[in-house]
């Protein structure tokens, strides 16, 4: 099962690099800026965060923007990826209803071409930590781990929910209001400390959570992320990628007739 | 270079169908209080395929001959593993066969070099590989100045044009051709004619969908009549393409007899 999954991605890793190319480069067709808009979107949007809670609410961060985006930019791949990967399916109709075309690409097609624009984007970090005179060291070393854990947890999500989403169109409108909904729940915009301590659980019932606070640790304390939550995320992302590629590859069959 | 290139046993398809529902308004739901009932599933079986075995030797051509809607191209969906069987089993030398059908596989707002990328990256060559080939396929295609024009300019005859090209490149073992060749010219058809020849010389198979039974009846060594989705006659293609024509000429000549009794 994880073998034919696994081996249909090599046997096709052109195509796979193809259509993530093609994902990128059509998003920014036509547009003037182009890829500026990967970086300009979060800035935009953490300007206004950053007036709203640090300045309206006055949540007390020092380097506000900083702390914002070590937790944005990753929800950002997280939230985009599964927008785009619950559709991913029934969108690539045209080549999974056409052609003799292994299912599994459409599904990472948009876990990959966002990964892209965070990677493009992680250079921001930079420039803001410098721009406030904030350490950035060491920990960093833990980004391709963290990273790791996300696309295996994104890679789990999105296969369930592509295909559901062949057979229930409803899964698409549902993801969007989860998302925002849980979007509030991770700590993104406050630290996890003013959450209180029999909530917090609660709050890493979502994995992503966990993960939004290792990034925190790196790219904004500056020290190396709670192992603990690591371990806890990596499990949970594993369990859920089992159950994903099983998911997946009983159905997988039907996507032609249905999708 | 002897035996079976396609083996197909007991073939079943099966698809449910489903008639969208006529809309009703918000009003005329309440007045009629289905508001909360559940629509009912109008739902319509269809089998596509029924119990359909069948076996083609290597270098061999086989015509498919049928009406429409007889399960012509819901049997080549299934050779080339676009559909997956209910039941029974299709086994295809060297795994897989590209399927030729209009309207298949390539994609309107991509041009022909792209789409010449993009079909061979889905059949699994290397970008190298492509490149290797191109020139290849847009000589016999002869459509090198429309190599960078989006495909949706493209005429049928061009689309066509492309796509045997692709297919009969990339060389595979077994070549499924859906009605493709009915959008070609005389010239286009002979060079692809003679190109079908020499692939089958080589010992590689090709199954061939037509209503032209003239074609059927040149070209291809054995037939198959489907009807209602089962196998009504297989033989050679002289003997299924006469009985095919004689039973829809007959058809014909009943409907005019039944017209001329009214």
């Amino acid at each position: 099962m994880a073998s034919s999954i696994v081996g249909s991605v090599y046997r096709f890793r052109w195509l796979l690099f193809e259509l993530v190319y093609r994902d990128i480069a059509l998003r920014y067709r036509g547009s003037v800026l182009g890829f500026l808009w990967t970086i300009l979107n979060p800035l935009l949007a953490m300007l206004v965060y950053t007036l709203v809670f640090s300045v309206f609410l006055r949540v007390a961060i020092p380097h506000y923007p900083l702390f914002l985006l070590s937790g944005l930019l990753p929800w950002i791949w997280f939230a985009s990826s599964i927008a785009m990967g619950a559709t991913s399916i029934v969108d690539g109709r045209i080549y999974v209803s056409r052609s003799v075309f292994a299912p599994v690409l459409l599904v990472m097609v948009p876990i990959c071409s966002n990964l892209v624009n965070f990677i493009l984007s992680v250079p921001l970090f930079f420039a803001l930590a410098a721009f406030f005179g904030a350490p950035l060291g060491l920990p960093l070393l833990f980004l391709p781990v963290i990273v790791a854990i996300q696309f295996i947890l994104l890679l789990a999500i999105v296969l369930m929910l592509a295909t559901y989403n062949v057979f229930y169109r409803d899964l698409q409108q549902l993801m969007v209001t989860i998302l925002s909904l849980i979007f509030y729940l991770a700590p993104i915009f406050y630290p996890l400390e003013s959450v209180p301590s029999n909530f917090r659980p609660f709050v890493f019932l979502n994995p992503m959570a966990a993960l939004v606070v290792a990034y925190q640790d790196i790219f904004y304390y500056d020290r190396f992320p709670s192992l603990r939550l690591m371990g806890y995320a990596f499990l949970v992302s594993i369990v859920l990628l089992l159950i994903g590629m099983r998911v997946f590859d009983r159905y997988k069959d039907a996507f032609a007739d249905y999708a | 270079m002897t035996g079976d290139s396609i083996v197909a046993e007991h073939v079943n398809k099966r698809f449910r169908i489903v008639r969208i529902p006529k809309a009703i308004s918000l009003k005329e739901a309440v007045i009629t209080r289905q508001l909360f009932k559940r629509p009912p599933r109008d739902e319509l079986c269809v089998d596509a395929l029924k119990d359909v075995s069948f076996s083609v030797k290597r270098g061999e051509m086989l015509g498919v001959v049928g009406r429409n809607g007889s399960g012509k191209t819901t049997l080549m969906r299934v050779l080339g593993g676009i559909y997956k069987p209910d039941s029974g089993t299709v086994s295809i030398v060297g795994g897989y066969a590209p399927l030729l059908s209009l309207g298949l596989g390539f994609h309107p707002d991509m041009s022909g070099r792209e789409n010449i990328k993009m079909n061979g990256l889905i059949l699994g060559l290397s970008p190298r590989e492509i490149e290797h080939r191109l020139d290849e396929i847009v000589d016999f295609a002869e459509l090198r100045e429309y190599l960078d024009v989006p495909l949706r300019m493209y005429s049928s005859g061009m689309y066509m044009r492309l796509a045997f090209s692709v297919a009969i490149t990339i060389d595979p073992e077994v070549l499924l051709l859906d009605e493709v060749l009915a959008v070609g010219d005389a010239l286009f058809v002979a060079k692809c004619v003679e190109k079908m020849r020499e692939f089958r010389h080589s010992g590689k198979t090709i199954v061939f969908v037509s209503h032209d039974g003239l074609s059927v009846k040149a070209w291809c060594d054995r037939a198959l009549w489907m009807e209602a989705g089962a196998l009504r006659m297989a033989g050679t293609s002289e003997d299924v393409v006469t009985a095919y024509d004689s039973h829809a000429k007959l058809a014909v000549a009943e409907r005019e007899l039944l017209r001329a009794i009214e």
